[in-house]
């Protein structure tokens, strides 16, 4: 006769087994002395066992009510559901926050080619009227800067040189800034009712330098001043604006230095039409050699910036920059664009 | 009108302290993560809420364990010495002999292995076979043979304890 396995007895005593088992166990215990004393033993350690634990009890333990239970869950559920909002409106300023930082870069990044898509826009618009009236001169005023300038261009100078070695090497805008522009480029008209001409190439001319004094203001009293006629690109940071006064009666030479996303100052320049082309076609005006440092025979073509200026009557709009020809020259028509629209 | 987990509550509350109380040896503590247990019951509602919530204690108890462990950690880097275990402070003769006796249990169970501590404590908390196998993954038919080591190791383990004290006791 098979005895009852201990296991199972700890199992039956702690109505652990199945009735049928149950059942079985007990008709067994009913005609086996031995399995009779084990459970007997089983039991006792069982009931030492509890005795032993009940030991290792905490002292008197008292419940709380349950409603204060109650209440707790409640305020939990209250705390999860701030957390919860508080979460979702942190989720939402970081998705703001991104969404505005992409789109800034999206349009920092398409910036050389962003003159050129109202161009697209506002071309059929303007273009049967400057023909007669405008003549656009593509300046290659490949404006030297001696790496010993002035002090006073320290900012834009140090901002400029990694701009220029990067133009040495590589185009200044990246692969996909360069797409965009092509891409803008394309819808252009490609033949400009423009007449481009390229200025002449500028050297040192020191006795041409012009006598008015230059300015530097702030971008609000600029504004106040010149109103809507002071020329920039909307949309970029401006570093410097700088003013000189003609003669008496006569308007303004205004030059508005704008930083792109790259680093590069461009300038866009205003004013009557003599003023600006002598300004472009000289090299060293030491009282505004910020704006064109020193010309040196030497690092022509290293050193480049470039120049678009576009006349109209006996004004002169100019852009200048180390940008490639073509972004110049799309933005100056969006300059101009806007300037008209004014 | 009292819902079925205000009756467990009611029932099981002491248990549920205990049951924390050989886990966290902190009796405050035991009590306020047991009341946590039943506050959580009331947000989720539980299908089981027995097993539930002895189940909840269970990983409570665990998490507390596990940070206590870390803090010890910490402190042990800080100070560059072991912790000193808590001492016991000296109380009547009574409290005295309650205190050895705890002590002696509790070293008896922790001569037990995880396991098989955990699962004589459920099962002393009240848990039935399938209850405890559901919260432990053990097969229902292991339970028992779990149980019936467990018991003896306790047992015997508390035995020889007393053994090694009543020795001590006739030398002093």
């Amino acid at each position: 006769m098979r005895h009852i396995p201990e296991d199972e007895l700890h199992a039956y005593l702690d109505q652990g087994l199945s009735r049928t088992q149950c059942v079985e166990i007990e008709s067994h215990l009913a005609d086996c002395p031995s399995c009779q004393a084990t459970r007997d033993g089983i039991a006792a350690l069982r009931d030492r066992t509890t005795a032993l634990l009940a030991r290792l009890a905490p002292p008197r333990t008292v419940a709380p009510a349950f409603e204060s239970l109650r209440g707790r869950a409640a305020e939990a559920a209250t705390q999860r559901r701030r957390r919860v909002s508080l979460a979702a409106w942190a989720a939402s300023l970081v998705a703001a926050v991104g969404l505005g930082w992409s789109a800034s870069s999206l349009v920092r990044s398409a910036e050389p080619a962003r003159p050129a898509v109202p161009v697209a826009t506002t071309g059929p618009a303007t273009a049967p009227t400057p023909p007669r009236e405008a003549r656009v001169q593509t300046a290659a005023l490949l404006a030297a800067r001696t790496p010993d300038g002035p002090a006073s261009s320290n900012v834009r100078a140090d901002r400029a040189t990694p701009v220029l070695r990067a133009h040495e090497v590589a185009p200044p805008s990246s692969d996909s800034a360069r797409a965009h522009r092509d891409a803008a480029l394309s819808v252009l008209d490609p033949t400009p009712a423009l007449e481009l001409s390229r200025l002449e190439q500028p050297g040192r001319q020191g006795e041409l330098e012009l006598g008015g004094m230059w300015r530097t203001m702030s971008w609000d009293g600029a504004k106040a001043e010149a109103g809507e006629r002071l020329p920039h690109i909307d949309g970029l940071p401006v570093v410097q604006v700088q003013v000189q006064n003609g003669e008496q009666g006569s308007r303004p030479v205004m030059v508005v230095a704008q930083q792109l996303s790259s680093g590069q100052v461009i300038r866009t320049i205003e004013g009557p039409a003599t003023d600006v082309s002598q300004l472009l076609s000289r090299r060293s005006m030491s009282d505004v050699d910020s704006l064109f440092l020193p010309g040196d025979s030497n690092q022509v073509g290293t050193d480049a910036s470039h120049a678009m200026a576009m006349q109209l009557g006996d004004r002169m709009l100019a852009i200048t920059g180390n940008l490639p020809s073509d972004s110049l020259r799309a933005m100056i028509r969006r300059l101009n664009a806007e300037m008209r629209s004014k | 009108m009292t819902d079925d987990l205000e009756q467990l509550y009611q029932s099981t509350y002491t248990a549920v302290v205990r049951f924390l109380y050989r886990k966290v040896w902190d009796a405050e503590r035991a009590e306020d993560l047991a009341q946590e247990v039943f506050v959580r019951a009331l947000s989720h509602r539980p299908e089981k809420p027995r097993a539930w919530v002895f189940a909840v204690a269970a990983n409570l108890a665990r998490d507390e364990a596990r940070a206590a462990m870390r803090r010890k950690r910490h402190l042990t880097l800080l100070k560059g010495d072991p912790i000193a275990q808590p001492t016991i402070t000296p109380a009547a003769d009574d409290t005295v002999e309650h205190d050895e006796q705890v002590a002696s249990v509790h070293e008896a169970l922790n001569t037990l292995t995880p396991r098989d501590r955990e699962i004589l404590l459920l099962w002393d908390a009240g848990l039935s076979y399938p209850e405890i196998a559901g919260q432990t993954g053990l097969a229902v038919g292991a339970v028992g043979t779990t149980l019936a080591r467990a018991r003896r190791r306790l047992v015997d383990a508390h035995d020889r304890q007393q053994t090694r004290t009543g020795t001590d006791a006739a030398h002093s």
